[in-house]
Parts: C-alpha cells; sequence; structure tokens
C-alpha cells in the first residue's frame, strides 16, 4: 500500500445532534481527529453506530456539522472515494463470491486495475484461501474480513469502522490490530468503535468516550485509563474480624468510609490504586486475615457513567 | 460509463438464479397455459385484447414487476447490504436507473413473450395476429418498465413496498381504475391499454387513447425522480 493523497486524514464533528423523533441518540458532540488510530469507546446504546453513520453519510445530522477530509459526507458521494465504511451490520451480497464483492468495490471507485487493487486488498486481510467462495457460505470472521477488503480497496485516507473485531478468533483479531497499526503508520485516519476496553487498551491512541450521546471524555488513552482507575470506588471486603479491620480502615485518609453488612465489610475508597496499596498493610497491623477483596462497581457501565458525570 | 453496467450485472446476479425467479417463470406461464387450454377446445376467440388484458396486464404484469421491482433495492435495503452500495463515490441516480433498467428489463424478458405466445395461441383464424402480437408487445414492454420504476420507488419509500405495492396492484390497478371513470388518468393499466390501442386500434379501445404516450412518460420520470431523491437522502439507522 501507497501513501494516500488527496483530502486530508481529518475527521471533525462540530456540535454534532442527531435525535429520533423525541429520542436523542448523539447530544451536542465535538471532537477533531487526524492520522493515527481513534477509539470511539462506550457501552452498547451510546450512539457509537449513529456518529460513525452521520459521519459516512449515511444520516443527516440533526445539528452540527460533520465533515471528513474538510466535506461534508451527506449527500456527498465524492467523500467515498477517500473513504471507507466497515459497518457493523454482517449483510453483505451472500450470491457473490468475495473476491468478486471485493472487485466489485473495486469497479465503483474506478480504479484503473479492479482485479489488481481486490487480490491486494484480499491478500491484506488474509482471505485468499475463501476470495473464490461464495460469501453466503462464510463464517462471522470471514464476512468481517471481506467487509474490511472491500472498504479499503480504493486506499482511503479515512476509515471508519464499526465493531471491527466482532467474530473473529484472537488470531484475527491479531492481525487486524498490525493491519490498521500499519494503515496508521502511513498517515491514514482511522476511527473504530468498540464496546471492549480490552481492544481499545490494545490498539487505540487516542480514545473518545461515549456515553448516553454525549462525549464523556477524549484524550490520550492512559490518560483515559488513569481517569477510569482513580475513581471513587467501592471494595467488598471478607476477613477473620470485619468490625475491628473497619475501625482500622476508618483511620485511613483515603478511606471514606466503611460498613458492616451480612458478614461482609463494604469500603468507600477514594481511588482504586490507593486503597489497593494500602490494604494489605492495614490488615496486618491490624492482625487481621483478609479472605477476599473484591471491587464492586467495576463494570464498563459504571465507569462511562463515573465520566459522564464528572463533566 | 463502467458504473452503470456493474451495478446492473451485479442487481441481476441478486435477482436470477433464485427461487422468485423460478416462481415468476410459473406465473408468466399461467396466460400460456389458458391459452393452450382455449386452443384444445376451440379455433381461438375473438376479443384476444380485451382477453389478455385482464389476464396479463391487470394481473400478471404488476405481480412480476411489484417482486423484481421491489427486491431490486428494497430487499437490500432492508437487510443492509445496501449499504456496501450506497458508500460509493457514485450518484444515487445511477443507481437507481440500474435497478430499475435490470427489474423492467427482467419483468418484459418474462411477460412480453407470455402475452405474444397466449395472444398467437388465442388469435381465431383471419385475425390480424401481427397487428395483436406487436401492439400487445409494445404495451406490456413499456408497462414493464413502468410499473418497475413505481414499484422500486415504493420499497425505497417505505419498508413495506411488496405489501403496499400489492394493495395499489389489486385494488387501485386491479379494480377501482377499471371501475370509476375519471380514475383510468391514474393508471398504469389505462395507459398500457392507450399505447397498444395507439399501435393497433382494432386490439383494444382506451379511454385515455393518444394521451396514454405523456402520462406513461410522466409517470414514469416522476416515479425515477422520486426514487432517486429518496435514495440520495436515505437513512441508515444503526443498532444504537
Amino acid at each position: 500500500m501507497t501513501a494516500p493523497a488527496g483530502p486530508p486524514a481529518a475527521i471533525v464533528l462540530e456540535r454534532a445532534s442527531r435525535w429520533y423523533g423525541n429520542v436523542v441518540a448523539v447530544n451536542d458532540v465535538s471532537f477533531s481527529v487526524g492520522a493515527g488510530i481513534t477509539s470511539l469507546l462506550g457501552p452498547n446504546g451510546a450512539g457509537k453506530t449513529t456518529i460513525l453513520h452521520m459521519l459516512a453519510g449515511l444520516l443527516r445530522p440533526s445539528a452540527g456539522r460533520v465533515l471528513l477530509g474538510g466535506q461534508p459526507a451527506w449527500r456527498n458521494p465524492a467523500v467515498y472515494r477517500f473513504v471507507g465504511l466497515v459497518p457493523e451490520r454482517e449483510a453483505v451480497y451472500d450470491f457473490l463470491t468475495g473476491r468478486e464483492f471485493v472487485e466489485m468495490c473495486a469497479k465503483l471507485q474506478r480504479l484503473p486495475d479492479p482485479a489488481a487493487a481486490a487480490a491486494r486488498a484480499i491478500a491484506t486481510v488474509d482471505l485468499e484461501p475463501a476470495a473464490g467462495r461464495a460469501i453466503g457460505t462464510y463464517s462471522k470472521g470471514m464476512r468481517q474480513r471481506v467487509k474490511i477488503a472491500g472498504a479499503l480497496v480504493h486506499d482511503p485516507t479515512i476509515l471508519l469502522l464499526d465493531e471491527p473485531f466482532n467474530g473473529m478468533d484472537p488470531r484475527q483479531r491479531l492481525h487486524m490490530i498490525e493491519l490498521l497499526r500499519s494503515m496508521a503508520a502511513q498517515g491514514r485516519a482511522i476511527l473504530f468503535s468498540s464496546h471492549i476496553l480490552e481492544e481499545v487498551e490494545r490498539l487505540a491512541e487516542q480514545v473518545l468516550v461515549i456515553n448516553a450521546g454525549r462525549l464523556a471524555a477524549a484524550g490520550d488513552y492512559r490518560q483515559i485509563r488513569r481517569l477510569m482507575t482513580d475513581r471513587p470506588h467501592t471494595f467488598v471486603v471478607r476477613s477473620s474480624d470485619n468490625r475491628r479491620l473497619a475501625a482500622a480502615f476508618l483511620a485511613e485518609p483515603a478511606v471514606f468510609g466503611a460498613e458492616l453488612q451480612d458478614g461482609r465489610l463494604n469500603v468507600r475508597v477514594a481511588e482504586f490504586s490507593g486503597f489497593t496499596r494500602i490494604v494489605a498493610r492495614v490488615a496486618r497491623d491490624a492482625a487481621v486475615t483478609l479472605y477476599e477483596v473484591a471491587p464492586t462497581d467495576d463494570s464498563l457501565e459504571s465507569v462511562f457513567a463515573y465520566l459522564t458525570s464528572r463533566r | 460509463m463502467t458504473i452503470f453496467p456493474e451495478v446492473a450485472r451485479v442487481t441481476l446476479r441478486a435477482l436470477v438464479g433464485r427461487r422468485r425467479t423460478v416462481l415468476m417463470l410459473l406465473l408468466a406461464g399461467v396466460p400460456i397455459l389458458v391459452g393452450l387450454l382455449v386452443r384444445a377446445n376451440s379455433d381461438g376467440i375473438a376479443e384476444v385484447g380485451p382477453t389478455l388484458d385482464g389476464l396479463v396486464v391487470r394481473i400478471i404484469l404488476p405481480l412480476v414487476a411489484l417482486v423484481f421491482g421491489t427486491a431490486a433495492l428494497g430487499s437490500e435495503l432492508e437487510d443492509g447490504s445496501a449499504v456496501h452500495l450506497l458508500t460509493k463515490p457514485i450518484s444515487r441516480t445511477t443507481i437507481v436507473l440500474a435497478k430499475v433498467a435490470v427489474a423492467g428489463t427482467l419483468t418484459a424478458a418474462l411477460t412480453v413473450p407470455s402475452t405474444i405466445v397466449t395472444a398467437i395461441l388465442l388469435a381465431e383464424p383471419g385475425a390480424d395476429v401481427v397487428g395483436i402480437t406487436v401492439s400487445l408487445g409494445i404495451g406490456v414492454f413499456a408497462g414493464s418498465y413502468l410499473y418497475a420504476s413505481i414499484f422500486a420507488a415504493l420499497s425505497i419509500l417505505t419498508s413495506r413496498g411488496l405489501l403496499l405495492g400489492l394493495g395499489y396492484a389489486l385494488i387501485w390497478e386491479g379494480l377501482l381504475a377499471g371501475l370509476l371513470p375519471g380514475t383510468q388518468v391514474f393508471s398504469v393499466r389505462e395507459y398500457v391499454r392507450g399505447i397498444v390501442h395507439l399501435v393497433s386500434p382494432s386490439v383494444i379501445d382506451s379511454v385515455v387513447g393518444n394521451a396514454a404516450v405523456p402520462y406513461a412518460a410522466i409517470a414514469l420520470v416522476a416515479a425515477l425522480a422520486i426514487a432517486s431523491y429518496r435514495l440520495a437522502t436515505y437513512e441508515v439507522r444503526g443498532s444504537d
């Protein structure tokens, strides 16, 4: 693959909103991302697909502006010359073979040598052995890869992917991560959505956290990770003497409160890592044996809710 | 100009070679079967035009066009695979034209031969077989594209294109437009009758007469324009 030419690899949302009747799916979101890999992270139903579809010209923004390489995508098919979209839905033309589908994409992009471009894209996603088979016979992971091949056959400067790792096995996932990294290294802007923190952790340099249609946090992955861990937490502790341990914890500045409940001790702390550093020492000093220490609210949803409430 | 044939080729692949085509072949065979029955028991009939109007133009043609017209674009919009076509640097009008061209051609490929063979079977000795077959053939040919464009537009306007199209074909075209005076101006069936009448006046009488051609042209352009506009502003809603 060559370095992309054409409009700048820039994806911009300016106070973009989208509502369906009375339901607000995306609420006043602004961000600007350039070359590199950026993740749209959020729980299911947060508005990630709505944002990607607005970017891809498949939804009209209800308010605000949405620009790809400086151009709006809505009612402007010309942007698809330098944009590729990998939709979340699995439907592809089942009656075509993988190669026929990617060649169709190449021809519709008016590429000078569609067959060669298709062969390159198929090799890139590692789908050569199955390229001659009808897409109807493909597994979920193979469908995902043929969609990606179709989206990058014209070497787009901007690649939008909606939950690209769905249905992929770990080996394919790793291959895809390498592929996206190499594409980003060539100066492309890659924006992918995900609800799985581990995927984002391994791939994205920049993270946009979306919750309930709003941009909850944006920035460098490590920074977001810190925000996620260093927030008020509740731990459940079981020990040989909960009452004594509670008194010992309450003497610590990092601990907000402790309460006994059904033979367990609930400890409210200022931040995750601060507590994990002191818990063993406090128990030892109080001569109490710890049986169990577990964070209670580490679901991604609670993390997102916290990030949203912080604003 | 490689886009139109490519979209048309893929559409053709989607539409033929499936159970749908076999069913449509059977449907187009019904008039021929009727013709064979009539032929086996008589020397033919005098009223070939009105008979084929009632059988093909009123029932078979709209049904075949309905299936191909709504399947050409509506079914891929429905299952989401159309996204791959919509996110290409091609005008949505080109997509509509290619889809309608294929749906109309497939409809014509089934209904025109069916009409001609049936007309030959039904024609009594001494009848103007050339005039009958040519006029009916041209009428059904034109009707195929007109119906296909209307049903394609309907399938973009609503996700219930097949159901609404069936209602329109059976209730409006099949019943009301034939019964009530004044409604004929808005009936594809009447346009087809008018075109047949224009080519060979003795085959069938027509209420709209020569105006059938401009009416049909306006209806075709309107359907294509509505379909193009709706596809250009088509919104794909995601799961969230």
